[in-house]
């Protein structure tokens, strides 16, 4: 079983196209210049649209901060040096990932065991994901904001529990909003790209979204036609595709992996720029603005690569979440424990 | 049940190790940090299901008794893009598990370290692939 999609007549060729297509290393990754043979063409679809369709995912920027260490100040881009770090790094965790027994000291920790997640596969060579404003930072939030409820995340670990309409709309496995279903995390982060005539499909992996986007020039729907994941409108701008989605409900996901975080509100116009930049990239941006959250739109861009093998798998969630009864159940017994103590003084 | 198990429960015995977080819940809402279970059992089935996977196993106490604990495990589609597949953990499996009790006293648990009984060696390590992510199935 071993390598079994390699394994596959089509695979193969398709491997092979592209690295004769491909001699040099794809933009955004690390490595030597081989000598070009072809120059890589911008594949079209059978009724002359820009092909951007396959299977993508943002896997190589897992772990790196949308908002960026101060000391990086302006400097968007790593050092050679710091890339070269960065690389030690992943080597580092795929080698640990390989241990194949426990250290005699090794004690259990509270978390999961690192060798059960996914991994980048060359280093990100951004200091953050956030790549306007020049310093990289999240835009100051309005008063008005910096007051609305956070829905519980997975960041706390005594979460207010009094129903479950208390948790994120990720953790009850209803949505990560537009940003979070794109934005890197640990372990599913696939995005399918299937075109039509007219319309692009962008399939997400987690919590299982998919958004159709028509490119015919029709208006929004009306204001008071409104959803989680919003309604997208398409358009090409030479070999890059143009999203712009409006329609939000307010108060439901954020502007971080996942969906977390402060929620965006219904004035949210989000702008995605997908331009495919070799065979096997895609230079993802987006630009956020939501006047009713932030003092002014800021700009996330992050490379998306399709890799061998790689496909969307099923993600059902809703029925085996277990981590919600769990988490329902721990407060109770955390009150009633509570309440014993409380009782015996 | 408690007492027959080779289950350690162990108080003020905190293990404050890093904790990444659980992608789909914290820790602390489900399980309790002052419950440390260590304890020999046999699968009964994995069960592959998103957001993680469960393992269901049975402990046998030194009472002869035994008993069902289900262990919280990765997420599915992390490990079947390392390369597992639903017959990399057969029921009759034996394992031992290291974790901590769920916090509603029932028997769950999170799985922290997971090792084969047969070889030693830890449950679902590694990437048959040789690259994270790139090769479902290929185990």
């Amino acid at each position: 079983m071993r390598y079994r999609y390699l394994k596959s007549v089509p695979t193969l060729v398709a491997v092979a196209a592209i690295f004769a297509l491909n001699p040099e290393p794809i933009t955004g990754q690390a490595g030597k210049k081989a000598p070009a043979v072809k120059a890589w063409t911008h594949p079209e679809t059978p009724w002359g649209d820009p092909d951007l369709q396959g299977t993508w995912t943002s896997d190589d920027c897992i772990g790196t901060g949308l908002n960026r260490a101060a000391n990086f100040g302006d400097r968007l881009y790593l050092t050679e040096q710091e890339l070269a770090d960065r690389q030690g790094k992943l080597a580092k965790q795929l080698k640990q990932d390989l241990v194949e027994t426990v250290a005699e000291n090794q004690k259990a920790g509270t978390g999961p065991p690192g060798h059960w997640g996914e991994r980048a596969r060359r280093p990100c060579k951004q200091t953050s994901l956030i790549i306007d404003p020049p310093n990289g930072r999240t835009p100051d939030m309005l008063p008005e904001a910096k007051s609305r409820p956070i829905p519980e995340g997975a960041g706390n670990a005594t979460p207010k529990a009094d129903s479950w309409e208390d948790f994120s709309y990720y953790i009850r496995c209803i949505t990560r909003g537009v940003p979070g279903s794109i934005f890197p995390v640990i372990y599913g982060n696939g995005q399918q790209i299937v075109q039509g005539q007219g319309f692009v499909t962008i399939l997400q992996e987690m919590v299982h979204e998919a958004r159709v986007i028509p490119l015919d020039g029709r208006p929004h729907a009306s204001p008071n036609v409104r959803s989680y994941m919003g309604d997208a409108r398409g358009h090409w701008e030479g070999k890059t595709l143009v999203v712009e989605t409006t329609n939000f409900l307010g108060n439901r996901t954020g502007i971080t992996g996942n969906g977390g975080g402060t929620p965006t509100s219904d004035a949210l116009k989000l702008t995605e720029r997908f331009t495919r930049v070799g065979p096997d990239e895609i230079q993802y941006e987006i630009t956020i603005d939501d006047p009713k959250t932030y003092v002014r739109p800021f700009k996330v861009g992050f490379p998306l690569t399709q890799e061998p093998g790689y496909q969307n798998f099923e993600y059902a969630c809703h029925e085996g979440n277990n981590a919600m009864f769990n988490s329902l159940s721990g407060a109770r017994a955390r009150e009633k424990a509570a309440a014993e103590t409380a009782n015996k003084k | 049940m408690k007492n027959t198990l080779a289950v350690i429960l162990a108080t003020g015995a905190l293990l404050l190790a890093a904790a990444p977080l659980w992608a789909h819940h914290a820790f602390g809402a489900e399980f309790d940090a002052n419950k440390p279970v260590k304890f020999k059992g046999t699968v009964v089935k994995m069960e592959w299901i998103n957001p993680h996977a469960w393992i269901r196993i049975d402990v046998k106490g030194d009472d002869g008794k035994t008993t069902q604990w289900m262990i919280e495990a990765a997420a599915p589609n992390a490990l079947l893009r390392r390369g597992w597949t639903k017959n990399s953990l057969l029921p009759g499996t034996e394992i031992y598990i290291e974790g901590f009790q769920a916090l509603d006293g029932t028997n769950k648990a999170n799985g922290s370290v997971i090792t084969l009984v047969a070889d030693g060696k830890k449950l679902f390590v590694g990437s048959s692939a040789g690259d994270p992510g790139a090769a479902p199935g290929a185990k």
